[in-house]
């Protein structure tokens, strides 16, 4: 009886340290600290394409030259998207290089915001916002129904390279909830995109998906074919008339 | 006092005189005459019901039918060197009524990578067994104070 | 007076006239006046004071500033005046809140803050209620402003600190009995005070990797509470950007991203700045409590610096170092190899006297047979064949011993090694950082002359450091190449680059020519240099050039490498002749490890006198313990001429005796008695030497005697500058002894 209990509990323990743990904090998609690998380490030569050498002079000329330090975020932009969505250590040494900082500095920076992707990405990162009007409107739904098409897991990439589903804060697009924005690095830093997919349910995201993978282009914004952009279904019910002008001072008269 | 010479004209009836004697013999009954604790838990004894007996020999008893709180015993293995601390960690949670898992019981729950075997306590009783603090005359290991390494002149 | 009057005086001070009447009962009716003291209005205690007290007394007596804050006002016309608690304090316009509120003798507690440091205000320990401010405000990042009224005590300052202390202990563990900052952590501390005992939060709590940063700092990540100390001191003072803030929010930790080492030569100093037990001593780790140790207020001898230190001791151990507040010479840091090289003190240690046999093998014997023998052995050689060198680590009362007996055996061949030959002992300019330390801060340019700083004196170059932050001061430099913290422009390796600087040839003059307080830094390894005279010439007459020694600036500066340097020249440790190690029959070694023992005959008698189983051992033919620093009373003079003292921590190993004491021993052995028998005897003699010996803690500036130097017609040749100390982390006996040293030197110079 007594070695059934203890087989109970142990089965118990390791049903808890079996459950993969859903990763508490979200936010970026790597750990605080990096960690070697063939495809990423400081040894590996990393430099801007020489088209992009001429955008980081431009973004260079916004700033200071003792202030040169401003431009880590838009460089560290640039990085990613000739990178194919992601930042190798060795990018963000190039980058602090450029701006003449220790790459500590550039590490904190990179570290700091989820939107620089320290470890690889699909061609097209899918980014389910899953602030809470959005969570609200079923974002989980969405993210469930990707993860569960692609066959992949949070942050992790599908075999073909093509697609990473993450996750990411409000963009302010609450109206439409909910919404996904879809990263596309296949063009590189050229033809890269940052679309809106808005008004969204589980079975038009994989549609989106699929045209995707097919290399076409869905359209952005509202998914809602009632609505047009932000205003509600079935066309406007107030505000119809023109609006009042505002109550002007009459300024002559004094 | 009427009911302990029931029980034990009773237990006669059943197992006949010569397995008394026996059993008496065995359990070393001529030594616990003089020692009043071995000879009142010999008494206390008649009637229990062994609930197990550990490997040091100790005998766990148990009788419901006697005052709450003195229900369960042990008779101890060694009755010439007896203590409390001579009964294991499994049994000691039945024997004060911490828990009602029997220690047999309880042995399958001891780690067999680290569980350790149960010493009984051995104070007082030799030098091997009292601890002296570092200062202490006695303590053999600690004399020595110095707190420096000398230089050995072994090269030339 | 009948206590009638007392009470009646006593009346007309209080306004209440019921209060009159009870006074004057209790007062009146003397039975009873013992048992009433309950009373406890002052003017019912001590009536009759209280009666000539003024009316409108102070509520809060005078406050003394806390932590040695001082007020500097550099314009009198910026004097702001600020209320804290209601007491006003005069402060300086741009002084923060916590400044003030320093000024006035409140503690503010704060974790982040740190003086030294910039503000960086994320701890929010720091809270404090300013009227007509909506909210809490963190002292340390607001500038006071005139009239502001700070109220540190007031309800709303104390729950704003509970609060954020909860959220600190939110994810901080409840290590302290496992953790060496126990005792003395500022958490702990502050816990205590604005701590609830128990917390709101259910969560697991956070954890963190530890990073490994060297065989010096053990981190315990999870225990951080992000107060950025270290980060900021790795950029700011040590001059490393290593450290850096990981990660966001919750996640948020210290760490380098890479894995990386920290290769600091004051990384030690994460340790003590470390508000928590995130950073701890690695060597130190589960060795002792702090609580157990006691303290011993010293001085440092690895280096020439002299920094202010704590020998922190149990029983007959030496726990750990740490460093002691000194604004002129060590702010409050110290190198590595000051804060780890104590347990050399417990390694390979002379203990006995010892005596090689004629077997050629070391035998212990007594002090009077072996003083015996050296004496003998003193006497039968010729005196011009008598040779003492003092060591590194030498104090100034073992060398003026050693100087006499010498001199009494009619001999003068004494000197400490790393003078060089013909050192120039006369002009005390010529050997000392004539700008001082501190003195650096003013400075806008810097001349390394064949000196490396972050190696052969880590606090100068924090120094330099913090100059070239805070003025940017240009850097030049000229030697081997090695690597600095700071801008540096590496000019050249040899006296070519010199000669082009003093013909004005090279474009570092402008800058030069440019500065108001040029400073030139020459290593003290060029003194060993065959050439030195005409080195130090050219120097002279950069410096003339330059303008760089005035009568209100002296920037030509020597930055000495050994601690018993400045002492020696001071005392006058010059060698008669300049090769009489070739020729000596009898070789003292007052602890002198360093000396080159190639060109000694076969037949010299060579005694070793010293704390430490060095190098000169294996030489030597009668060994002679010796105390270490931490174990004798001795004066050490810095490299900028500062004297100071060492105290013992601990009490001498094994049967060795101080210096002085030896050699005054030996003396009377040798029947030429030295004639002082104590500490105020040797110093008493010292004082006749060299007074400024004695002025403890007190900076004797050179006079300036640039004119007297007698012109030098010496070539000089074109070979380059060598690297005065190879290995930053064995540089003298105690530290070549160390096992926490040879690590460091391991790991961390290996990587570099």
């Amino acid at each position: 009886m007594f070695a059934r209990l203890a087989t109970k509990r142990f089965l118990e323990i390791r049903q808890i340290l079996l459950q993969s743990p859903q990763p508490s904090r979200s936010l970026s998609t790597a750990l605080n600290y990096h960690i070697d690998s063939p495809d990423n380490s400081p040894d590996t030569p990393w430099e801007f394409s020489a088209g992009n050498k001429g955008r980081v002079k431009e973004i260079l000329s916004h700033y200071p030259s003792n202030y040169k330090q401003s431009a880590i975020i838009p460089l560290l932009d640039l990085a990613q998207q000739q990178h194919g969505g992601w930042l190798p250590v060795s990018a963000m040494n190039a980058v602090a290089k450029v701006v003449q900082v220790a790459p500590i500095r550039v590490y904190e920076v990179a570290t700091f915001y989820s939107m620089f992707n320290r470890t690889k990405v699909g061609k097209y990162h899918l980014l389910v916002c899953g602030t809470t009007p959005c969570m609200i409107r079923g974002s989980r739904e969405i993210e469930e129904a990707l993860l569960k098409h692609l066959g992949v897991k949070r942050n992790e990439v599908t075999k073909d390279g093509l697609f990473s589903v993450g996750e990411m804060e409000c963009m302010g697009c609450c109206v439409n909830a909910p919404m996904i924005t879809v990263a596309d690095y296949s063009k590189g830093s050229e033809g890269y995109t940052y679309n809106y997919y808005e008004d969204i349910t589980p079975k038009r995201v994989v549609e989106i998906v699929e045209m995707l993978r097919k290399g076409e282009a869905p359209p952005v914004g509202t998914q809602n074919p009632k609505r047009i952009r932000s205003g509600p279904e079935g066309g406007n019910t107030t505000l119809l008339s023109e609006p009042k002008p505002p109550p002007c001072r009459d300024l002559d008269a004094c | 006092m009427a009911k302990l010479l029931k029980t034990a004209i009773q237990a006669i009836r059943e197992k006949g005189i010569a397995n008394i004697v026996k059993e008496l013999k065995e359990g070393e009954f001529v030594r616990c005459l003089p020692d009043g604790n071995l000879l009142q838990t010999k008494i206390h004894n008649i009637g229990g019901r062994v609930v197990g007996v550990d490997k040091f020999g100790n005998k766990y008893y148990e009788n419901l039918d006697t005052q709450f709180g003195r229900h369960r015993w042990v008779e101890y293995g060694d009755k010439r060197r007896y203590n409390a601390s001579q009964v294991p960690a499994e049994w000691h949670g039945w024997l004060h009524y911490i828990t009602d898992h029997t220690g047999d019981e309880l042995l399958m729950l001891k780690p067999q990578r680290y569980g350790v075997e149960h010493k009984q306590n051995f104070s007082g009783e030799g030098d091997e067994y009292i601890y002296h603090s570092k200062g202490h005359a006695l303590n053999p290991g600690q004399r020595d104070w110095t707190r420096y390494q000398a230089w050995q002149p072994t090269k030339t | 007076m009948g206590f009638g009057v007392l009470a009646l005086r006593a009346s007309r001070t209080s306004s209440a006239i019921n209060r009159c009447f009870s006074v004057s009962r209790i007062f009146a009716n003397p039975s009873n006046r013992h048992s009433r003291s309950i009373a406890s209005t002052p003017e019912l205690r001590n009536a009759e004071a209280a009666a000539e007290a003024p009316q409108t007394q102070e509520i809060h007596p005078p406050r003394t500033p806390l932590a040695g804050a001082r007020v500097h006002f550099p314009k009198p016309e910026d004097a702001i005046e600020v209320f804290v608690d209601g007491f006003p304090v005069t402060i300086p316009k741009g002084m923060t809140v916590l400044q003030a509120c320093e000024v006035a003798g409140v503690d503010i507690p704060r974790f982040c803050y740190h003086s030294r440091l910039s503000i960086a205000g994320n701890c929010r320990m720091c809270l404090v209620e300013v009227e007509k401010s909506p909210k809490p405000v963190a002292s340390c990042a607001m500038p006071a402003l005139p009239g502001m009224k700070i109220k540190t005590d007031t309800p709303v300052a104390k729950k704003a600190r509970e609060g954020v202390m909860e959220f600190l202990l939110m994810n901080h563990p409840l290590d302290c009995p496992i953790c060496d900052q126990g005792g003395e952590c500022d958490l702990q501390d502050q816990s205590m005070a604005f701590g609830s005992d128990r917390g709101r939060f259910t969560d697991v709590k956070r954890s963190v990797v530890d990073k490994n940063l060297g065989p010096l700092v053990k981190t315990v990540m999870t225990r951080c509470i992000q107060c950025t100390r270290c980060v900021r001191f790795a950029t700011e003072v040590a001059g490393v950007q290593d450290l850096g803030m990981l990660g966001r929010g919750s996640g948020e930790e210290i760490g380098t991203y890479v894995e990386k080492l920290m290769t600091s030569e004051l990384s030690g100093n994460v340790i003590d700045i470390c508000p928590v037990g995130a950073l701890t001593s690695k060597p130190f780790a589960f060795k002792a409590r702090n609580w157990e140790l006691k303290a011993t207020e010293t001085i440092d001898v690895t280096d020439a610096v002299g920094s202010n230190i704590r020998i922190d001791s149990r029983g007959l151990e030496v726990m750990r170092i740490i460093p002691r507040l000194n604004e002129d010479i060590n702010e409050e840091w110290i190198s590595d190899k000051t804060r780890f090289c104590y347990d050399g003190l417990k390694r390979q240690r002379l203990n006995d006297p010892m005596i090689r046999g004629p077997d050629g093998r070391f035998k212990s014997v007594s002090w009077r047979d072996a003083l015996a023998i050296v004496a003998e052995v003193a006497l039968q050689v010729k005196p011009e064949e008598i040779v003492g060198v003092a060591g590194r680590l030498s104090d100034a009362e073992s060398m003026i011993a050693l100087k006499d007996f010498l001199n009494r055996m009619g001999s003068n061949n004494v000197w400490c090694e790393g003078n060089g030959v013909r050192p120039n002992a006369d002009l005390r300019s010529g050997y000392l950082l004539n700008s001082s330390i501190s003195g650096l801060e003013k400075a806008d340019v810097f001349l390394l002359v064949g000196t490396q700083p972050r190696i052969e004196a880590p606090m100068v170059n924090a120094r330099i450091h913090k100059t070239v932050r805070a003025n940017h001061a240009k850097v030049g430099y000229i030697g081997p190449p090695t690597d600095f913290n700071y801008n540096c422009k590496n000019l050249g390796t040899g006296p070519q680059t010199l000669l082009e600087i003093a013909e004005g040839r090279h474009p570092f003059c402008s800058a030069l020519l440019a500065a108001k307080n040029p400073a030139i830094i020459v290593g003290a390894g060029l003194f060993e240099r065959k050439d030195k005279d005409s080195i130090l010439s050219v120097i002279d007459s950069i410096a003339k050039l330059g303008n760089v020694v005035r009568p209100d600036w002296n920037g030509l500066n020597f930055l000495l490498l050994h601690a018993a340097q400045a002492a020696s020249l001071d005392l006058g440790l010059v060698p008669e002749s300049d090769n009489s190690i070739e020729s000596a029959k009898f070789l003292y070694l007052m602890g002198a490890d360093d000396v080159e023992l190639d060109e000694l005959p076969s037949d010299a008698f060579v005694v070793y006198q010293g704390h430490h189983g060095d190098r000169s051992v294996y030489r030597a033919n009668v060994i002679l313990p010796a105390s270490a620093f931490s174990e004798k009373e001795g004066t050490y003079e810095n490299t900028e001429g500062c004297s100071q003292q060492t105290l013992p921590a601990v009490p001498t190993v094994g049967d060795a005796r101080d210096d002085w004491k030896i050699i005054r021993a030996l003396s009377e052995v040798a029947g030429v008695c030295l004639p002082y028998d104590n500490l105020a005897g040797i110093r008493s003699r010292i004082s006749v030497v060299a007074p400024n010996l004695l002025r403890v803690d007190e900076r004797e500036p050179a006079l300036i005697h640039t004119d007297l130097k007698p012109d030098c017609q010496q070539k000089m040749s074109t070979e380059p500058f060598s690297s005065a100390v190879d290995n930053f982390y064995m540089t003298d006996s105690i530290t070549r002894a160390s096992k926490i040293m040879a690590q460091c030197s391991a790991s961390l110079l290996s990587k570099k």
